[in-house]
């Protein structure tokens, strides 16, 4: 396990030092900035409509209309840039050979993948460390619920440890970078929208199975603070598959 | 069965192609080796198999009494490796590199390590400098010093010396034979029959995936032997000397400016000696191993030793 630290903060120090990281760090703090004010103004001026209307004696509530938003965008753009930050875990050293290193050292196999993936994993949360002043703003000018706020960070955390999960065993297949953004790209934008073919199918088994395979769907309930069972154990699982995979995958360099 | 290295029926095979079949030598403690053969002779693969990178298909490979593929730990714990193209992170500094590969060698002091190997490669003049901005040489270096920073007993070294300038590749086998003179083994792969002979006391050539030749080259090989001296300045002055020498039966002119001198014993160090200051330009031992290389890998088989 000692190995899989020092693995994963040189990974973490060579991200942190690549314009790749700090492009992927810049481009969703664009992004997710530019989603995040819209969304404030856009809330401010319905509630100030909205409270002119006799019928109505309510305000919005920040934790529907803004907190679950925003955690939902934020994933959104992760999508995006995870496979990104993925990419370079093993298909980098395995183009450069810097591999052999690892492989010829004594350090266990599992050891090199959960190093990789924390290593990749730490700066995912450095990401988020980065959007914790969207929440500081709400709570300065509002009261939002703090448990929705941090199961909304939590679910953020699951979703992208399983994005950078199936990155890690694309990353592991290929030498080549782009192709391992490309391949858990895809990957992950099918297994996002997987429920999508329930309403159309009847209600055929295969859609429900999908339904329930879709990391959408297991995202929505904890944004909204309700975190169960059954969605920490998909999480789980889906980012365990993947590192097991990627564990047999980087075994196989040896027995080829 | 006491060999440092141990292999036994090593046998590799990609899809179709037979890459190594059927290998089997042993490496004595202390033991410097040559492994030589033509691009694609089975070299760098036998070299991955010992150094726990590839798996092999058939036999045993043992480092140090340790079953490379039982007990990988314990066998790359006693195992140097550097591949043909050293395993660098060019994001780091030399420093850094070398203190992360002493951890995830499990080596327990990785600063004094560090500092141990810096010196022994010769890199601490660019200890804080990016990888990625070194030259080739230099590069090649912090490469041998994570081959070195776990001390291990065993050094594998696949062509250390390939797409160096001469100054570089004279550099680095100065390197490699002061490594040698401890009580180190080492395997080392080149295409350089000039640099086995200056490093090694084994030869094993292989071609197709076998093992054709393997050859001694201690320095009693020497014996009655000829060495080749080119020079700028052809003086009697130099041959007297080369001829008062002890261990040097005789002296012969063999065309401008060369001679020929027999020897009895390996001189070769007090010859350039004395004929440096009549501008040495090339002193060539024997060109047995070439001949064999030559005959070897062109499909015949020499009996092995």
């Amino acid at each position: 396990m000692r190995n899989a630290w020092y693995i994963a903060a040189r990974e973490f120090r060579a991200t942190v030092s690549s314009p790749m990281g700090w492009g992927v760090l810049a481009a969703f703090l664009m992004v997710t900035g530019f989603f995040f004010a819209a969304m404030v103004g856009f809330y401010v001026e319905e509630t100030a409509s909205m409270g002119m209307n006799p019928y109505v004696d309510q305000p919005f509530d920040l934790n529907e209309y803004l907190v679950a938003p925003f955690f939902s965008n934020t994933a959104l753009i992760l999508l995006f840039l995870c496979p990104a930050l993925s990419m370079r875990l093993f298909a980098e050293d395995r183009k450069t050979q810097s591999l052999e290193l690892l492989l010829t050292a004594p350090v266990r196999t599992s050891d090199i993948v959960l190093g990789k993936y924390l290593g990749g994993m730490g700066f995912v949360l450095l990401v988020l460390l980065c959007t914790a002043h969207y929440p500081l703003v709400l709570f300065i000018y509002g009261s939002p619920d703090l448990s929705v706020v941090l199961s909304g960070y939590m679910a953020t955390i699951l979703l992208t440890g399983s994005f950078m999960a199936l990155g890690t065993l694309a990353s592991a297949c290929t030498e080549s970078q782009v192709l391992a953004m490309i391949a858990s790209f895809a990957a992950l934008l099918v297994i996002w929208v997987a429920s999508w073919a329930e309403p159309s199918s009847g209600g055929a088994w295969w859609a429900a199975v999908l339904a329930h395979l879709s990391l959408l769907n297991h995202f929505d309930q904890m944004t909204k603070g309700i975190i169960r069972l059954e969605d920490l154990v998909y999480y789980l699982s889906f980012i365990g598959f993947f590192l097991f995979a990627t564990w047999q995958r980087v075994e196989a360099f040896r027995w080829r | 069965m006491s060999g440092v290295i141990e292999v036994e029926k090593l046998e590799k095979r990609y899809g179709l192609i037979q890459a190594v079949s059927g290998l089997s030598f042993q490496v004595q403690p202390g033991e410097v080796v040559g492994f030589l053969g033509p691009n694609g002779a089975g070299k760098s693969t036998t070299m991955r198999i010992l150094a726990g990178s590839l798996g092999a298909t058939a036999g045993v490979a043992r480092v140090a009494g340790f079953d490379v593929f039982e007990a990988p730990e314990e066998a790359k714990l006693r195992l140097g490796y550097l591949p043909e193209v050293p395993p660098l992170y060019g994001e780091m500094t030399t420093r850094d590199y070398l203190a992360f590969a002493a951890r995830v060698k499990g080596v327990r002091q990785p600063g004094e390590a560090v500092e141990r190997v810096m010196g022994q490669v010769g890199v601490q003049s660019v200890s804080e400098r990016l990888i990625g901005h070194l030259s080739k040489g230099y590069r090649q270096r912090v490469g041998l010093g994570q081959a070195l920073v776990h001390d291990p007993e065993v050094l594998i070294l696949d062509e250390p010396m390939s797409g160096l300038d001469p100054a570089q590749q004279a550099e680095i086998r100065g390197l490699i034979q002061s490594l040698a003179e401890g009580q180190r083994t080492i395997i080392l792969s080149t295409h350089s029959l000039a640099q086995v002979e200056a490093i090694c006391q084994r030869a094993i050539i292989i071609n197709a995936g076998q093992i054709v030749a393997d050859l001694p080259l201690d320095k009693a090989d020497l014996a009655s032997g000829t060495v080749n001296v080119h020079v700028e300045r052809l003086e009697t002055t130099l041959i007297e000397g080369l001829k008062a020498l002890d261990g040097v039966s005789d002296v012969r002119t063999a065309g401008e400016n060369r001679l020929k001198v027999e020897v009895c014993r390996d001189v070769r160090g007090a010859i350039a000696t004395v004929a440096a200051p009549y501008g040495l330009l090339e002193l060539a031992g024997r060109e047995r191993l070439e001949s064999i290389y030559l005959k070897v890998t062109s499909g015949r088989t020499v009996g092995e030793a």
